[in-house]
């Protein structure tokens, strides 16, 4: 990043390569870990000995972390939130922290009102309800 | 915040290994590059490696003339962490002191949440020293998950972590 433009992720100023770079929510990034980690159990008998320290606490992580579980909802979440116009980060912090209200969604993720993208009051409260919804019957 | 990226490696595979063929070259190839993936822990640019998800494409080997080895370059796809400065995120907290709380995120060990940027926030010391809200009586204790915002991050390439200074000034920010 160059002096001027310090980096400030709440105006979604994370670098041209960030900007495009493709994010996973901690529920997806769960699904992933969890399934490696099966596949090192029916190859070892002693898994854990096999993984990193980085791969053991970042699974630690995202079990405590992922909003949803059930791979059906980890889907729908994506496919919900991908219908807005939002970058992939952006799409990934809401997917991670649920906020409940427009106030708190505005505060967690202070882009999503900027750009001009439309992303009025209705439309926010819409996505966040939607969100909720897929929780409801996970 | 993790992030899928695609990186291009060399693979060197020593030439006493390079008497295989077809699916047996491209295993030890795997194999070399799981373990390289494995050693470099982490980079300034993507964050933490935590595990490689597929094997994109092994271009022609190039001989090294002195060794005799032979280098692939690799395509690869995998998983990273890393934290950006005005990211909202969630810690766990593991040590609390009277000038602060140090919180883990994901495989960042150290992020650190100074009592100058938690206002309304007491140090209350214990045997299970914690924080207490003033205003709203809630506690940072050990355990606890609490959202912040990140105010700096720093890489250390020395040891291959990352350390990061967050805060709790913002709304709806705190314990959870």
């Amino acid at each position: 990043m160059s002096g001027e433009e310090e980096e400030n992720a709440a105006e979604l100023k994370i670098g041209d390569e960030f900007l495009k770079a493709k994010c996973l929510m901690n529920c997806e990034v769960s699904l992933i870990l969890e399934h490696k980690f099966e596949q090192l159990q029916q190859m070892s008998d002693d898994p854990m000995n096999q993984v990193s320290q980085v791969f053991e606490k970042s699974l630690q992580y995202v079990k405590r972390f992922s909003r949803y579980k059930n791979p059906d909802a980890v889907r729908q979440v994506r496919e919900l939130l991908s219908r807005y116009q939002l970058a992939e980060f952006e799409l990934c912090v809401l997917g991670n922290l649920c906020p409940e209200t427009v106030e708190e969604a505005i505060a967690m993720v202070p882009s999503i009102k900027s750009r001009g993208r439309g992303h009025d009051d209705e439309a926010i409260e819409k996505m966040l309800n939607d969100m909720s919804l897929i929780k409801k019957f996970e | 915040m993790f992030l899928k990226v695609q990186l291009n490696w060399n693979v060197v595979i020593p030439a006493e290994n390079l008497d295989i063929k077809g699916l047996m070259l491209q295993k030890a190839i795997l194999v070399r590059l799981l373990d390289d993936f494995s050693a470099k822990k982490a980079t300034k640019d993507y964050g933490y490696l935590l595990a490689v998800t597929t094997l994109d494409k092994i271009g022609e080997g190039k001989v090294r003339e002195h060794s005799g080895d032979v280098l692939f370059p690799v395509s690869f796809t995998c998983l990273s962490f890393k934290v950006f400065r005005g990211e909202v995120v969630e810690g766990v907290v593991h040590k609390i002191l009277k000038h602060g709380v140090f919180m883990r995120c994901g495989p960042i060990e150290n992020l650190y949440l100074s009592n100058q940027k938690m206002t309304d926030y007491e140090f209350q010391p214990a045997e299970s020293p914690c924080f207490h809200n003033i205003k709203t009586g809630s506690r940072i204790e050990k355990d606890m998950s609490v959202r912040c915002v990140v105010i700096g991050v720093k890489y250390m390439e020395a040891q291959k972590e990352f350390q990061a200074v967050v805060g709790l000034e913002g709304d709806h920010l705190g314990p959870v």
